[in-house]
């Protein structure tokens, strides 16, 4: 039953900002339109679904299909880990004659050629509204193969109120001898988590502990502890000193049950809804839960801080990201591809990514960081004005993405369950971390890097 | 010769051969083919790059499939054993049952009816360690620590195996309950009347008739059991750190997520020797209870 409304509650929030804020059909703030008269098409496209993506195509395909007169037809929505999946069978079976696809960063330059290049389908002074760098990250072989909708980057939220506390000031000092206060680095994050933590009532903190969510979250700590995952020549080099402390970093949260018990099983959404049942003191995640985290339907609504994310001791912080985007694929039949493009202009373009920027999401477009921080001041919302100001400063300075090689999938494959392994102390630290070298070392070199 | 070859039994047949050949047999004629190449889903031109048995010879040294192949053998042990021993258990008692019993046997079958899918995520959500029902309900007996049934090197396993004999104990009852029914009542009156108690009237004449039907049962199940992917990916992925990989959810991975297809069919074909194997011990053991019965 909890469960139950905890899924409710999810799929209600994620649809407020949708619902609260209405749409303005002459779409005032962007200066590139791309309408046409399209009667007569109808596309196919496959679409990441769920709570988070559901709403913005609720909203914007049924105004595409009123102002130009042209059909979507969804051929499938599912999680992205699933279109993944179904994408490369489509591959594999020849059928990739649909138009548009929902992308990822991360994911796109698993999939070859099967991408136009949407320089010269989509107009260039709409591509630069969007942050060059996203664009850059968007860029596969030179080719422009996607178009950025939201991006993700993670920043540390917490409980306000356990940080305010003057008994908790007082025994944290004694015990830890600095003040109190949200973590600015690594140590201090793991420190302040066995601070907290009271299991099985209360955890200091929280992660995302398998396939590539641990995998991304390892990756970024290998980067804050001044390591790299691989050298110039592709040969891993995640098992030296900066990635053992990278992963005893884990080890330590998990050993010390600061983490709760099933951690290794949690994804995306039980690390955010756990945050939100006020059980977690400290939550690495993205801007996207911010609205929910702060709201009456959540137990810590109102009582929800964030600062960037602690740097480690290579004298950076964590910035791994990645931005969901949209592609058309070369399949698209050439009748159609005006019509794609104008789609996936609808769903990128200032409108949609306002809405999205409503609750929590992270723009691509510089105008639009400006506009939504603008509208947050304007209505006094102090919270969303600090989650964007907060984000983007983690945007321009931390982010980076995970390296844009179609082995990045496989190697993550690779490398989770060795860190799960050293994590529950099947393994050590070294051992964990030496088996998915060799590992990697055989799938960088079978894929021809060396 | 052409006589033969075109009568009418073989033009009436041809449909299902067709069929057949179009359904099973090219599928697996391709799929056996590409465990011989370097086959990739995203590559459709590596279907033609042929690495003889290079997919093979790195299977025979590959420890974590090895050791997946061994946990799917414990797997089916105990999850057969069990549900035999539940669903022989229900059906005995639904056979005694004079009042009801038809309705019971429906209720029975309620967990059939589940996807696979959705049986995963309630047994996920009962066994999560924090919201979990199992947790929740300890902590209300006092219970102070927060058991990680999904983590734990033995509970993992134990409790995606109560999520798969949850679902399907009930194919054994039913197929058992089936074979109580057709149980002729003379042996069983004329042992009563020869002083045999219950226990004797079982082992010595319930328990042959029925054994029959657990084979086929056992048969069935073993096919399934064997091929577990869907509860195993829901509740736990495989994970974590492999203590709960099965040959499927490996192969899986490797097949779509990674898109290594031929290597994953090279490791789908050395998997079936295990159902072969099951299949075949339990035939011969079924045609072994039908010949002591003195059935064909």
């Amino acid at each position: 039953m909890k469960l139950f409304k905890s899924f409710l509650i999810v799929i209600s929030i994620f649809s407020i900002p949708f619902s609260v804020f209405a749409v303005d059909k002459s779409f005032p703030n962007d200066k590139v339109t791309m309408w046409g008269d399209y009667s007569g098409i109808t596309l196919d496209v496959k679409l990441i679904g769920g709570a988070p993506y559901d709403p913005l195509y609720e909203v914007m395909i049924p105004i595409w299909e009123e102002k130009t007169g042209g059909k979507v037809s969804i051929l499938s929505k599912k999680s992205h880990f699933e279109l993944d999946k179904e994408i490369k069978q489509d591959i594999a079976a020849g059928n990739i004659s649909y138009c548009v696809v929902s992308n990822h960063t991360s994911f796109a330059t698993q999939y070859g050629d099967i991408y136009r290049d949407l320089n010269g389908i989509v107009p260039g002074d709409f591509l630069s509204e969007f942050v060059p760098l996203v664009l850059d990250h968007s860029t596969v072989d030179g080719r422009l193969v996607q178009l950025p909708q939201h991006s993700d980057v993670s920043n540390l939220w917490y409980i306000k109120s356990i940080y305010e506390d003057a008994d908790n000031k007082k025994r944290f000092k004694a015990e830890y001898g600095y003040d109190l206060a949200p973590p600015e680095t690594l140590e201090q994050w793991k420190e302040q988590a066995i601070f907290w933590s009271d299991p099985p009532n209360f955890y200091g903190t929280q992660y995302v502990g398998k396939e590539e969510a641990i995998t991304g979250r390892f990756y970024e700590l290998v980067i804050a502890e001044g390591g790299a995952l691989f050298d110039d020549e592709w040969r891993p080099t995640f098992n030296d000193e900066a990635g053992q402390r990278a992963l005893q970093w884990f080890v330590d949260l998990y050993n010390a049950q600061a983490v709760p018990a099933g951690v290794l099983n949690y994804l995306w959404d039980e690390t955010g809804l756990g945050f939100a049942s006020g059980t977690v003191a400290l939550n690495l995640d993205w801007g996207g839960w911010g609205a929910y985290f702060n709201s009456e339907d959540s137990k810590i609504g109102g009582d929800v801080g964030l600062v960037r994310f602690p740097m480690g001791s290579g004298g950076k912080r964590g910035g791994w990201s990645g931005s969901h985007t949209y592609s058309i694929l070369n399949g698209c039949p050439d009748e159609n591809l005006e019509a794609a493009a104008s789609l996936i202009w609808i769903l990128t373009n200032h409108e949609a990514q306002m809405h999205e920027a409503r609750g929590g999401k992270l723009p691509t477009m510089n105008r639009v960081w400006d506009d939504i921080a603008s509208e947050m001041n304007a209505e006094g919302n102090a919270f969303m004005s600090d989650l964007f100001s907060t984000f983007k400063a983690s945007m321009a300075e931390d982010a980076f993405t995970p390296p844009l090689i179609p082995e990045w999938i496989p190697f993550s494959n690779i490398i989770f369950p060795e860190l799960q392994a050293a994590i529950v102390g099947d393994k050590t630290v070294k051992e964990a971390l030496d088996a998915a070298a060799k590992e990697t070392d055989y799938l960088m070199q079978d894929a021809g890097y060396y | 010769m052409n006589r033969k070859f075109f009568s009418s039994p073989a033009i009436l047949l041809l449909p299902s051969i067709l069929a057949i050949g179009f359904v099973i047999i090219i599928p697996l004629i391709f799929s056996f083919y590409t465990s011989f190449t370097s086959y990739k889903l995203t590559r459709p031109d590596s279907l033609f790059n042929f690495v003889g048995f290079r997919n093979y010879e790195r299977l025979i040294d590959n420890a974590k499939f090895w050791a997946a192949f061994g946990r799917t053998i414990l797997f089916l042990a105990v999850v057969l054993n069990l549900e035999l021993l539940f669903g022989l258990g229900i059906a005995l008692l639904i056979n005694k049952i004079t009042w009801g019993q038809r309705t019971l046997r429906t209720i029975m079958m309620f967990p059939m009816m589940f996807s696979p899918i959705l049986v995963g995520f309630q047994w996920k959500y009962i066994f999560n360690d924090n919201i979990g029902l199992l947790n929740n309900f300890l902590y209300l007996f006092g219970y102070e620590s927060a058991i990680p049934w999904l983590i734990d090197k033995y509970l993992a396993m134990g409790s995606i195996m109560v999520a798969e004999i949850w679902a399907n104990t009930s194919i054994f009852a039913i197929l058992l309950l089936a074979g109580l029914l057709g149980i002729p009542r003379d042996p069983i009156e004329a042992a009563r009347v020869d002083g045999c108690n219950s226990w004797q009237v079982f082992k010595n004449i319930t328990l042959p008739f029925l054994m029959p039907f657990i084979f086929i049962a056992l048969t069935i199940r073993s096919l399934d059991v064997g091929r577990a992917y869907d509860i195993v990916h829901i509740m736990t992925g495989g994970g974590p750190a492999m203590r709960t990989e099965l040959l499927w959810t490996m192969i899986a991975r490797i097949g779509y997520k990674d898109a290594n297809m031929g290597f994953a069919n090279a490791m789908s074909y050395v998997s079936i020797i295990l159902s072969i194997a099951f299949t075949y011990y339990f035939f011969t053991k079924l045609v072994a209870a039908r010949r002591e019965l003195g059935q064909q």
